[in-house]
């Protein structure tokens, strides 16, 4: 059989655990991408969100073996991009962070949700982050946030 | 790889289900929060023959491993079933979740299903030896179980193309997103020359299975509108004894009680 291997943020690497492995767990323990938050590990809160061929995945529901030769993105990865940068400037002066433990999803889950509609209207927001759990921020902050970056990156979406 | 196979086609993923001890996995939503990880697992999830979406004169084809945030982008998808998806957990739970998973898993609280039941649709399964289709009703045998060989795989879902215009879906679960359905309903309704020719009702999430009650729908078939309003009474009270359903996190009593209510309400949209 073909060695697990797939592309964690541009690079290639190989996994020589399970292939049933949850993601999160290879993810975390295997290569440091420790954005990749465990809030449930049963798909409910979005803390473990990755970008998996562009398309946003609760990664304690994800198989290593399923993402064989994918391009996986986390946050790690997907800081240094210039949407990064409006998401982050747009996070910090709206206060849209307190605790942070479900912002490294929020940020992917708004990166899925911008990248398919760059200008989505509050509800489009709230639909497209309904399931990232924030314990903290009551979510207007975020949802403003997300409304913010998409104005000031115009363009970058 | 250690532990699971990755075909490359179906072909291959057929063989590997026929000669080894596997579980398929498309989306991984059902299969992962059941923490196996001694599972071997088939991942079917990207093979390209199981993502199409085609059509023939009679049917829509979905195939097992198309995403509901895929089948919601489709024209071609009836507008009764993306009622029902569109409803599915959340966007990355829908970028994952797969018709094929949602059947396969068994579940009278697959969202997707009452739909199918309602619409009379078929499911293509395939193996070595062959294939076969079966009615969506008939593949259920009860709560987790269902008629489907160890070496075969769900290839789609056959959904007709025509009679679902006038259709009713309403999910009732504990809040908007990421809610596990506590009753689902689908109806459909068709009419040729002023005769009622389908009068369908699925009910989801309520027993060990989704329930349709063929013999209770014969009771307004055939008739004009203004008749079945007149047998609407007996009808509902047909429907009141035989809707045996089991306690789950709510009590039988309010699930019937629900239950009832939607099928006057899907009839009221239907002008009965
Ligand atoms: C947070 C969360 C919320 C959810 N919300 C909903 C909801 O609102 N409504 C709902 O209906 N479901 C919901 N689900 C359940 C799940 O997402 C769906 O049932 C989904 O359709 C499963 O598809 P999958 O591809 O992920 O299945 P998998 O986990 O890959 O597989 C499920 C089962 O089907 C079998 N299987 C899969 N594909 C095939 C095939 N082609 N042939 C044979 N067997 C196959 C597998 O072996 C397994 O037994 C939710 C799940 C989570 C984690
Ligand atoms: S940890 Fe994956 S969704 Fe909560
Ligand atoms: S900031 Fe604490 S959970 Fe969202």
């Amino acid at each position: 059989m073909a060695e697990l291997s797939f592309i964690l943020n541009g690079s290639r690497v190989r996994y020589d655990g399970s292939a049933a492995d949850r993601l999160l767990d290879a993810l975390r323990n295997e290569y440091h991408c420790t954005s990749v938050k465990c809030g449930c590990g049963e798909g409910e809160c979005g803390a473990c969100a990755v970008l998996i061929d562009g398309v946003l995945h609760n990664s304690c529901c994800v198989a290593v073996g399923a993402v064989q030769d994918a391009q996986v993105v986390t946050l790690e990865g997907y800081r240094e991009t210039a949407r990064f940068q409006a998401l982050d400037r747009a996070f910090a002066e709206l206060s849209a962070v307190q605790c942070g433990f479900c912002t490294p999803g929020i940020l992917l889950a708004a990166e899925a949700l911008l990248s398919r509609s760059p200008h989505p209207d509050e509800a489009e927001i709230r639909e497209g982050l309904s399931g990232n759990l924030c314990r903290c921020t009551g979510y207007n902050a975020i949802v403003n946030a997300v409304k913010r970056a998409a104005e000031e990156g115009d363009g970058l979406w | 790889m250690v532990n699971g196979y990755v075909p490359a086609s179906l072909q291959e993923a057929l063989e590997i289900r026929a000669g080894q001890d596997v579980i398929p996995y498309a989306g991984g939503t059902d299969l992962m929060v059941k923490r196996r990880p001694d599972a071997q697992y088939l991942f079917i999830g990207r093979l390209p023959e199981l993502r199409q979406i085609t059509e023939d004169e009679n049917y829509i084809h979905i195939g097992a491993a198309v995403t509901f945030t895929e089948a919601l982008a489709d024209p071609r998808v009836p507008a009764l079933m993306k009622a029902a998806v569109s409803r599915i957990g959340a966007p990355a739970i829908r970028n994952a979740g797969t018709f094929g998973g949602n059947v396969g898993n068994a579940s009278a609280k697959a969202d997707s299903v009452p739909v199918e039941v309602a619409a009379d649709a078929k499911l293509r399964l395939i193996s070595l030896r062959g294939e076969r289709v079966v009615e969506i009703e008939s593949f259920y045998h009860g709560h987790g179980t269902h008629d489907l060989g160890p070496d075969e795989l769900i290839a789609e879902i056959l959904l007709p193309r025509t009679g679902l215009d006038h259709w009713y879906y309403e999910k009732v679960g504990g809040r908007s997103a990421l809610a596990i359905s506590r009753i689902s309903f689908a109806s459909v309704f068709d009419m040729q020359e002023d005769r009622i020719t389908k009068a369908a009702a699925a009910f989801g999430a309520v027993s060990d299975t989704v329930l349709r009650f063929r013999d209770l729908e014969a009771m307004l078939i055939g008739r004009s509108v203004a008749e079945a309003k007149d047998m609407k009474p007996a009808y509902l009270r047909a429907y009141d004894e035989r809707l045996q359903l089991t306690e789950g996190r709510v009590s039988a009593q309010y699930r019937k009680r629900v239950c009832l209510n939607l099928l006057e309400d899907s009839l009221r949209t239907f002008g009965i």
